[in-house]
Order: structure tokens, then sequence, then C-alpha cells
């Protein structure tokens, strides 16, 4: 286009920025930064705290500036053109495993917790469980929205976070699997979104994924396990996370510390699995993405107050419409007696409970999208059921999550 | 008695199981006890970023006296009232400059924007300013 412009930016967004603007080839583009965040604001607050108000990264005028940024001439560096490479340092680091731990530490290619240090030994027992060449090319994987470029890894690098996680070398099929899609574990963004997995078929019982009591919780060796290696080839296989630069949630969220792993509790639900209500076949390992704010106990809405009679139908129905669907629509994630609840209810099917609760014929999809500031479009939203968990009691939890892509496990084998 | 003989049989049970965790403790990769933590190699666990190209900026203008700016609000929950103000600063202390305001009505940032505008102010525009409120 060769027209000058300007992004006017929250400055709390200038390290991001850099980041950006670098990848996308331009790394000293003129961005107006201000104090923000204008959301809220009246137009006269705007005006007096923000327009009247100085850049706080230079404490100049912030109007003045954004006219130069518009008129001012180029230098040199501005006209630069060529093509750079980001270092991403040597193959390998030698050193004591304490020094190797400070190292990864520091370097930030950990979760902030000790890993697993992957010598070459480690990692090539990892690659013997996939029958994939180390070279080929996993994904590639961005931060999420605009904010990043797409970093490529391969199978041998999934290998090393893989080992870096404390993984057994049967899980790694499921771990190729889940980086296979390009997902992220670690949305850049400010919402602070999470993301998790349901994983369905024989494997569950093959590799120890746990689906009694705790089943979204890190109580088993697998569903950690398997979750901090998504979140760590996240992290390097694809550059998230990184606070200010591929990581911006506002307030984090703890269902970051590592990808939610969630197997079905297939043997006590009255419902077909959701790899099959996917369009998968009956007992095939599938491993099913989600992204989203994440789950709650049910707990906390005050329609499960305790009470002689529970009516969990009626209850999962108006938690729905109590819900933000506007991103992530709505995910029950029902343990089996809850479950039981509603097919006895006359729900014996999933789908024939989610025309109960969105009001919406099946295949029909909830109206959402649009402007911002035209508003919140729908309650309640897209509409998923997961079934997990023990029998102890009748708890579930709710909260939005969307499932994305699904990938077949043993294509990784 | 019989609380002593309890006492006696739970200590010793976690006797049995102090003695088997030390027995299967497992160390990292070289920390042998007794060893001088030697030094070991390890894989670097990064990908591949990929190559970038530099873009030079476009010229900027001589003057704004003239010219055509599109303010730009890309979507984001305030960005219009941020947009109207700037509107009415350019229109107070630039009187000259022509200022076209628009609102991304296909949902948030630069890149859900329409190929029909930027086709416009590549026509029109002298110059743009996108906010990405918040």
């Amino acid at each position: 286009m060769k027209k000058p412009a300007v992004p006017v930016v929250m400055h709390d967004f200038e390290k991001q920025e850099k980041e950006v603007t670098l990848n996308l080839g331009m790394p000293g583009l003129r961005i107006q930064y201000f104090r923000g965040p204008v959301w809220g604001k009246t137009n006269e607050q705007i005006r007096k705290q923000i327009m009247e108000g100085n850049n706080p990264i230079t404490g100049r005028p912030v109007m003045r500036e954004l006219v130069e940024n518009l008129t001012k001439p180029l230098t040199a560096e501005e006209q630069k053109t060529g093509e750079i490479r980001k270092n991403v340092g040597p193959d390998m680091y030698t050193g004591t495993p304490d020094e190797l731990q400070k190292l990864f530490l520091e370097k930030r290619y950990t979760d902030f917790l000790p890993v697993v240090l992957p010598t070459e030994e480690k990692v090539a027992e990892m690659l013997k469980a996939t029958s994939h060449e180390p070279d080929e090319v996993l994904g590639r994987m961005n931060p999420g929205s605009e904010a990043g470029e797409n970093w490529t890894y391969t199978v041998k690098d999934a290998a090393i976070n893989a080992v870096m996680a404390g993984a057994e070398p049967e899980y790694f099929p499921v771990i190729l699997a889940l980086g296979s899609t390009g997902m992220t574990a670690v949305n850049v963004s400010d919402n602070g979104f999470m993301a998790g997995a349901v994983i369905n078929g024989g494997i569950r019982d093959e590799i120890g994924l746990n689906y009694e009591e705790g089943a979204v919780g890190p109580y088993a060796h697998a569903n950690t396990t398997i979750g901090r290696a998504w979140s760590l080839l996240s992290i390097n296989g694809g550059n998230c996370g990184k606070v200010g630069t591929t990581y911006m949630g506002t307030i984090g969220n703890p269902m970051n510390l590592i990808g939610i792993i969630i197997a079905e509790n297939e043997e006590k639900s009255p419902f077909k699995p959701l790899s099959v209500r996917r369009g998968f076949k009956e007992g095939e390992n599938i491993v099913t993405l989600f992204m989203g704010w994440g789950i709650l106990s049910a707990k906390n809405w005050a329609a499960t107050a305790w009470g002689p009679n529970m009516n969990y139908p009626a209850i999962i129905k108006e938690i729905y419409n109590t819900q933000d669907g506007w991103l992530f629509g709505t995910c029950a994630v029902l343990s089996p007696p809850i479950a039981d609840f509603v097919r006895d209810a006359g729900y014996d099917t999933v789908e024939k409970f989610t025309e109960w609760v969105t009001g919406l014929k099946p295949g029909a999809k909830p109206v959402v999208g649009g402007n911002l500031n035209s508003g919140i479009r729908r309650a309640g939203g897209t509409f998923t059921v997961i079934v997990t968990g023990g029998s102890n009691n009748n708890y579930f939890s709710m909260g939005g999550m969307v499932p994305a892509r699904s990938a077949q496990i043993d294509a990784w084998r | 008695m019989k609380l002593r003989i309890a006492l006696i049989t739970i200590l010793c049970i976690g006797l049995v199981c102090a003695v088997s965790m030390l027995g299967s403790r497992t160390y990292a990769q070289g920390d042998r006890v007794g060893s001088s933590n030697p030094k070991i190699t390890v894989l670097n666990p990064m990908g591949t970023p990929p190559p970038i190209t530099l873009i030079p900026q476009a010229p900027r203008l001589d003057t704004l006296d003239g010219k055509t700016i599109y303010l730009i609000n890309t979507g984001y929950i305030g960005t219009d009232r941020f947009m109207d103000e700037t509107a009415q600063w350019f229109k107070a202390n630039y009187p000259k400059t022509n200022v076209v305001y628009k609102d991304n009505q296909s949902g948030a940032g630069l890149s859900s924007l329409s190929n029909d505008l930027w086709a416009e102010i590549a026509e029109k525009g002298d110059a743009v300013i996108a906010g990405l409120g918040h």
C-alpha cells in the first residue's frame, strides 16, 4: 500500500509490539503508545486521561508524537531491507546437571519447575516409540491471534520436550498427535485462555490415563506429563508463553501450568464417547483439543445449591443460560452419576440433551460473532459434554471450552 | 496393650515404607551418589523460527494539510470512543486535514478488516491511524 500507517497501542504492549513488528519484518515500526485501557472509559475520560496526556514510555505528549510519527522523515534504519533470522542457540549444551537446570530456567526452556534433562540417550529412547523420522516436521505453531510467527518443530523437538516433561516413551504417540495439530497449549491472549485435550479409545488404559477420581487434575503420571509435554512443546517448539511478548494474559490462568488432559470415562458413561460423536470409529484412539476459559466446579453456581432433590438436567440448562457463549460456548464435564441423572431424565444421547439445553435443532449453530461493540449476542453458545471422573458423589464442572481439532493417535505410533 | 501393638505396627510399616522409598529413588543423569557431579550434554529444545524479510516503512507525509487520514477502529471495545475523540482532535487542530473514520464490522484486529476497506484506503487515503483498543 505504501501509505504511512501508525498503530495506536497501549504502552503495556510495547515489549510484545517490538516482537510482533520484528516478526513482520518491520522492527522499527512507528507505534504510538498511550496509557490505557480505553474500554469502559467515557469520551471525556479518554480525552483528558489519554489524549491530553503523555506517552508513558517517552514522556512526550501523545498527540504531538502521533503527528510526528506520520510526518517526520524516515531514518536509514527504518528503510532497511534484507533477511534476518532469530538465534535460538546451539544444538547442545554441556554442563553439570545443576548448571543445566539453571541454564534451562534462565533461557525460559522450562515451566519454572525442574525438568528431566534431555540427553541424547533419553531422547533416542523416546524416539523409539514412533516410526516417524526424527527430522520430520511435526507441526507449525504460533501463540495465537496476530501476535506471533509460525515456528516449526520436528518429531525430535517433540521428543526432547517430552523427555523434559518426564513423559514415558509409550505416551509419545499422544504427544505427537497433540503437536501435529499446531495448537498451542498457551495462547497469547490477554484473556488468559487455557487449552485441554480429551482422549478416547483403548490407549487410555494402555498408558494408564486416569479417568476415575481426580480425572481432570494432576493425579496420574500419564495425564500430568502428557499435558506438561504439550505445554513445553508450546513454549519451546512454538515460542509461546513468554510473558510480555508471546503471552499477555492480564490475570493469567492456573490451567496453563500444564495442558489439561482429560480421558473420558467411557466405561461408566451412558453416552457415546466424544470422539464417536465427532465422527470417529468406536474404540479408535483419538485426542480432541479444547480451548477456552477453563472449567470450574458447578457448585460455584447458585443453581446447584445443595438440597434433597436435585434436578441436574435443569441445573445444567440454567448454568448454560448464564454463560457468555461468545467465544467458547459452554462445556459440561459430568461425573458418571450426573450423566446417569441426565440419561434417566429421558436424554439417552448427548444430542437429545444438547437440543433441550440449547433450544437448537441438531446441527444448528448458535448466533455468535460480529463486532464487539454491539454487545454479547447469545448466552450459552455451543454446548459440549464430557463424561469423566469417579462415581463417589454427584459432582460436575462447567465452564467455557470449545472443541477444536481432533487427531488420530495411532498415526503417530 | 492393643493400642501399643497398633502403634508398633504402624511404626514398623512406616519404617519399611521409608526404606523402600530410599531404595527406589532415582537421580538425574550423571548425579550418582558419591560421584563428582560430572558434566553431561543435553539437547536444545527450541523449534525453528521462520526467516524474517525486512520491509522498509512507507515514506512519511511532508504535511497533514490537504491530506486524507483514515482512522481505523479495529473492533476492540472502547476504540470507537477513542477514535471519535481522535477525529475531534484533528478537526480542532488540523482543520485542513480530511479525517475519515471507519469501524471494523467483521470482528476484532487488523487481520479481520475487509479487503474492500484496504482497497479504499489505497485509493483515497494518504495515511492510516489504526486503533487497537483495550
